[in-house]
């Protein structure tokens, strides 16, 4: 049984007397273990889609199942990885990764030992009490995603993970993520604009179309750690790219007047 | 999320950060010794005043500065005064308490709940409008002379600011934040005591700090009409008496006093929010 499935989902924002589509009848589905990347053009409802997964915001008509059961609402069995981290700033990084623990009834002795567990994964040791504001781009975004796997959950939902920091420290960060994910074993959903870092990261590689639609469902195979010089993963990269500039930009006349 | 509308509830919050803002621009980089400008400034404004003592020549209208001085270290030292300020200073810790109470509650219940916003705003968005003096006779009427007027009009003055930046403090969290903590399993109550409280500290603590300013400026006021005895009250005898000297030094003390108020709490909310310091 998949951890997750997406079943003819659709979203329409309303603001006003204009309704704008932005998902049209979505259909995929992610297995245990697996990490997805989803990628496409700016606007085109990646972050609504991740949103609609995590339950922030309902859907139109269609229905996301996680495990066995329909989502309606946020939940600890999905964690989220914010693209500005929401770190709580008022506490410390050690509060912050035993939040989720604390909020799931996790025996006292065993949030000590994930904690440290999860610290020395993340390379954070020594840390644990400073506050977010005194942390580097890099040592939150890892904290935000150690904090998100506290607990062991069914699925990692991210937006743009790796959004603010530079490409040198991008690619470091991707090879600790892909460390990560692999000691911790996490089935992972990820929101990208960069296609190199979808194919460095991901089992498959789902692009949406700027009208809403899944334009290609690409699988990456390749042995890890991936090495970027390899051919087939030139190729991949350079097929995705294909794909993408294919796909019109979503234009503001898709919003429509009823 | 279903929020309110934002801009209501800035004004107060804004006015602390523009006068913050003028601030930094004056202590800019080249202003190695902000000190020197308060000593001259400070130096001008006595000269200023000898001139026109001299010029004058008459105490009672303007008496000299040394004469003023010399007035102010007797008050401080003066047991009738001390005793009067502190009389002063217990209906501004009432009143404080009290507006803080009401504040906070309601600014969080408005703060949360749309409806009740929608309720309570034209009731509060009028009465605040009301000059707080004119509160006066009325609250003479209610409680009579003595500390009811003066303890009411503290509080009064204080509410306003407090449940405003309470309510901006609460509406000015992320909905991240609400969805992050929703999303590693916490409820409602946690969501209040971990998210909703220490998010809109900063702002609640800005509001006290206006409020307790308010209350001090308001409540000298108050005491000059309601009560027979407090701070207010002894200028007021300062003046009966034609002590314009003592008059004046009573203004400078409590100037001093208010300063020190001021100081406290910005120096509490910067211990109380270790998180936003660097
Ligand atoms: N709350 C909302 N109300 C109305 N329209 C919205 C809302 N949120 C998003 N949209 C619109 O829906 C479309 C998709 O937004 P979304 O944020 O999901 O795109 P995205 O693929 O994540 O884009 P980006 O790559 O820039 O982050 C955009 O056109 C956006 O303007
Ligand atoms: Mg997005």
């Amino acid at each position: 049984m998949p951890e997750l499935n997406v079943i003819n989902l659709s979203k329409t924002y309303t603001n006003g007397r204009k309704t704008h589509q932005v998902l049209d009848d979505i259909n995929f589905a992610v297995n245990h273990g697996e990490f997805l990347s989803i990628v496409g053009p700016s606007g085109c409802g990646k972050t609504t889609l991740l949103n609609i997964i995590a339950g922030f915001i309902p859907t139109s008509s269609g229905q996301v199942i996680a495990g066995d059961k329909p989502v309606n609402g946020p939940g600890p069995d999905r964690a989220f990885v914010f693209q500005n981290y929401a770190l709580f700033p008022w506490m410390t990084v050690k509060d912050n990764i035993l939040y989720p623990m604390k909020m799931q009834k996790v025996d006292i002795q065993i949030r000590e030992t994930r904690l440290n567990e999860l610290l020395t994964m993340a390379h954070l040791g020594g840390k644990e009490t400073l506050y977010p504001h005194h942390l580097s781009g890099g040592m939150k975004q890892r904290v935000a995603v150690i904090r998100a796997l506290a607990c062991h959950p069914r699925l990692l939902l991210m937006d743009e993970p790796l959004g603010a920091v530079d490409t040198q420290m991008r690619h470091k960060l991707q090879l600790e993520l892909e460390a990560i994910f692999r000691k911790d074993s996490a089935t992972v959903i990820m929101v990208t604009h960069d296609i190199d870092e979808a194919v460095f990261l991901s089992d498959r590689v789902i692009v949406l179309s700027g009208r809403g639609k899944i334009a290609a469902d690409v699988p990456v195979s390749l042995t890890r750690p991936r090495d970027r010089k390899n051919t087939e993963y030139i190729r991949i990269v350079n097929n995705l790219n294909d794909i993408l500039d294919d796909i019109p930009q979503p234009q503001e006349s898709e919003l429509n007047a009823e | 999320m279903d929020k309110p509308q934002r801009p209501l509830y800035s004004a107060e919050v804004t006015r602390e950060k523009l006068i913050n803002d003028v601030r930094k621009d004056m202590s800019g980089k080249k202003n190695r010794f902000p000190q020197l400008y308060w000593i001259i400034t400070l130096a001008l404004l006595i000269g200023i005043w000898q001139l026109a003592a001299v010029h004058i020549h008459f105490a009672l209208l303007m008496p000299s500065p040394w004469s003023t001085f010399k007035a102010l270290l007797q008050s401080v030292a003066d047991p009738k005064i001390l005793i009067a300020l502190l009389i002063t200073l217990k209906r501004v810790g009432i009143g404080f308490a009290v507006a803080c109470l009401i504040g906070i509650s309601l600014g969080y219940l408005m703060g949360y709940s749309k409806t009740i916003l929608r309720f309570l705003d034209p009731l509060t968005n009028s009465v605040r409008l009301i000059p707080i003096m004119a509160w006066v006779p009325l609250t003479i009427v209610w409680f009579g002379l003595g500390d009811g007027p003066t303890i009411f009009l503290i509080a009064f003055a204080g509410l306003f600011s407090i449940m405003l930046s309470t309510i901006s403090g609460v509406h000015d969290i992320s909905a991240d934040y609400y969805n992050a903590a929703r999303s590693m399993g916490a409820g409602r109550l946690s969501i209040f005591t971990h998210v909703v409280i220490p998010g809109s500290l900063p702002s609640v603590l800005t509001g006290m700090r206006i409020g307790l300013g308010g209350g001090w400026m308001s409540v000298i006021c108050a005491e000059f009409i309601a009560t027979s005895s407090g701070f207010g009250h002894e200028m007021v005898y300062a003046e009966t008496m034609l002590e314009t000297n003592k008059l004046i030094a009573l203004m400078i003390l409590s100037g001093l006093v208010g300063f020190t108020i001021d100081r406290g709490m910005l120096l509490l909310s910067r211990k109380v929010i270790k998180w936003k310091n660097s």
